[in-house]
């Protein structure tokens, strides 16, 4: 049982990285001096960041079986907010204590606003038994429409500098982006992998009843994942602010089904239960890659979206073959050894 | 003889190609989003002027018009180290942080349609507010023998495009031609062809002696057009406006619509090459020289802003070519 357990995890284990490197010796090999460089790769960790924490506010409901639609007007929402705060209260010459307080302050009340979503999405999917996706679909469009309203589709622009910084800026040559999304991934990571609230999650993904007739409040779970799922988009928010210095509704609109193509290519099941938070980086590594390869190369855009979803069905060919014929032979192979 | 002089001139013009052109180096150019006409033609206009100009030159259209995409495709160009970057924004304060960061790298940014980018080594307009409001006027008061009773449209009271060239155009009438007479203030309903229609046939109906309707937003003429033509009055009203030349053509031809003016983004796209040029080559920028495509500019030095006066005519003798331009 134990082997057949660790079959189970490590086959697709090797195929990520696998084709990650397989993508950087293409395009290498295709421009050759030209694709590794220091450039390149500078590029590719300020672009992957804000799809990546996207991804992550997704991951979670999608690894309980759920949906999550309202992430980037949720994240558009309270980067709005923060906006706000800073451009407001934050006078043009201040020190940089003051403006630090102020980041504290408005991500403060936008986990706030955040958390008074998640509560809202995840009660009514707990409680109300409404599928996720069309809770999810609603709150989506009651978020967008407020959000119009508010501020007639106008952007708040010109953020202070500490902010400005957190979106361009480099810490020992690695962006600032890129070490919140690293963060903010182990972080999920280590939820998901190694806490009590993290097991529930891929209970209630694989058989929500049983989970919840084995004594868990699943009610509980549901509404903490789209909670944590609506603070991931304060932080995907941050950033997106920072980097176009500026805050808006519809800003990232393209990402969002991206996001479940990045964690499906990671190794997630659609159907819930599983998925590894590792798995889905890699995926976004893989899309950044291809994305950036075929921009230097001159390939157009709506080349590289379908060569995106080209990897995504190649991965998801490879993970059938993997269940339906190496799987039974690698078993019986283990029942004849034993 | 004869293939002998062929292949001289031949020679010479290829000759005269080269020392024209200067170094070759690279650009591109990001637009709004890639496979809509407007912006094919664009590319066309691109692909054309690059290699006269010796340019390695390409057009970038992002997947939807979401700004976060333009920003991805700017910074994979500064990592692949262009020249020059040119853009068409979506969103002017989502690209300031990049375009700094590329001109920051040591790339010229080229701007069109968005004079209020800070972040630009130049912005170009191929028309100036003044100068089409104009254009329109003096055309349309043409048409309409310099007098008598009109009506402007406008796409609605709170597009500031449509307003201004509106304003233009009615100070100009007042001032150049008195016996024209504007017959109520501006309204705001050419971009709906329900809306244009019913407003022009109660026009119509109340002032018998209308000479014509001047409208600036996209449905306004098509709208109007269909209105004269109802009431079989195309012969006394004269419809004139900018639209887009493949849903109006029929009625252009049929006489409904008189004509109109636009730009041509296949001229953008020449323009952007041969802006790129002049700043590679250090060319100096200044006011009252004459581009390519944009006839004699005026330059507005401190915002750094070239504005030219080229327009398409959107009559019956021009409607095919842009028809097949696909605008």
């Amino acid at each position: 049982m134990h082997s057949k357990n660790s079959l189970l995890t490590k086959v697709p284990s090797l195929g990520l990285p696998a084709l990650l490197l397989a993508t950087l010796a293409f395009f290498a090999i295709l421009m050759p001096g030209r694709f590794l460089s220091a450039s390149t790769f500078e590029s590719m960790a300020f672009q992957m960041p804000e799809l990546g924490l996207l991804t992550l506010a997704m991951f979670l409901p999608f690894v309980s079986a759920g949906f999550n639609l309202a992430i980037i007007v949720t994240a558009n929402l309270c980067s709005l907010l923060m906006a706000w705060m800073w451009v407001t209260f934050i006078p043009v010459d201040a020190g940089i204590a003051l403006q630090l307080v102020w980041l504290v302050v408005a991500l403060a009340s936008g986990f706030v606003v955040a958390t008074v979503i998640g509560t809202g999405i995840g009660a009514m999917v707990a409680y109300a038994g409404v599928h996720p996706t069309l809770t999810t679909l609603g709150v989506m469009t009651l978020i967008k429409g407020i959000g119009i309203a508010v501020t007639g589709g106008r952007p708040i622009r010109g953020m202070p500098p500490v902010i400005q910084y957190i979106g361009n800026g480099t810490v020992l040559g690695v962006p600032m982006p890129l070490i919140v999304f690293l963060l903010a991934a182990a972080f999920t990571a280590l939820l998901l992998g190694k806490t009590q609230l993290g097991k529930n999650v891929y209970m209630a993904g694989s058989n929500i009843n049983a989970t919840y007739y084995s004594g868990v409040d699943t009610h509980k779970v549901l509404i903490a994942i789209y909670i944590y799922s609506s603070l991931m988009c304060v932080v995907a928010g941050l950033v997106m602010t920072a980097r176009f210095n500026s805050a808006n509704m519809g800003y990232g609109d393209s990402y969002l089904l991206l996001t479940v193509l990045a964690i499906i290519m990671g190794g997630a099941d659609p159907n819930g239960g599983f998925g590894k938070v590792w798995g889905a980086v890699l995926a976004l590594l893989v899309l950044q890659v291809i994305s950036t390869g075929l921009n230097l190369y001159g390939v157009s855009p709506h080349i590289s979206l379908a060569m995106w979803g080209i990897v995504l069905i190649f991965t998801l060919a490879i993970k059938y073959c993997n269940r339906r014929w190496y799987m039974p032979w690698a078993q019986r192979r283990q029942a004849i050894n034993t | 003889m004869r293939k002998l002089c062929i292949a001289a001139v031949l020679t010479a013009i290829l000759f005269a190609g080269q020392t024209f052109a200067g170094e070759k180096f690279r650009m591109a150019v990001v637009v709004k989003i890639g496979g809509i006409p407007w912006f094919n033609s664009m590319e066309e206009g691109i692909n054309r002027e690059a290699p006269k100009q010796n340019v390695d030159a390409w057009q970038i259209g992002p997947t939807s018009a979401d700004p976060a995409l333009q920003v991805r495709a700017i910074e994979d160009l500064i990592a692949q180290k262009v020249d020059v970057i040119g853009v068409v924004p979506n969103d002017l304060q989502v690209l300031e942080p990049v375009l700094k960061r590329a001109r920051d790298a040591g790339i010229k940014v080229i701007v069109h349609e968005g004079p209020e980018q800070i972040n630009k080594d130049w912005d170009f307009e191929l028309v100036s507010v003044q100068y089409y409001g104009e254009e329109h006027i003096k055309r349309f008061a043409e048409l309409i023998g310099k007098k008598g009773k009109y009506a402007v449209f406008v796409g609605s009271l709170t597009v500031p495009l449509h307003n201004a060239w509106a304003d233009v155009a009615i100070e100009y009438q007042k001032k150049h031609y008195p016996e024209m007479e504007l017959v109520a203030d501006r309204f705001g309903v050419s971009e709906s062809m329900d809306d244009t229609m019913r407003t022009a046939n109660e026009l119509l109906a109340k002032y018998p002696d209308l000479k014509g309707i001047l409208t600036f937003g996209s449905q306004g003429p098509i709208g109007a057009g269909r209105a004269v033509m109802q009431r079989g009055k195309a012969d006394d009203v004269v419809v004139f406006g900018a639209f887009s030349a493949g849903q109006g053509e029929r009625l252009v031809k049929q006489g409904a619509i008189k004509g109109g003016f636009t730009w041509s983004p296949l001229v953008a796209g020449e323009v952007f090459i041969r802006i790129g040029r002049m700043l590679m080559d250090g060319t100096p920028i200044e006011d009252g020289m004459t581009i390519d495509g944009m006839g004699t500019v005026t330059v507005d030095k401190e915002n750094r802003v070239i504005l030219g006066q080229e327009l398409e005519s959107l009559d019956i003798d021009n409607i095919d070519r842009l028809v097949e331009m696909g605008l």
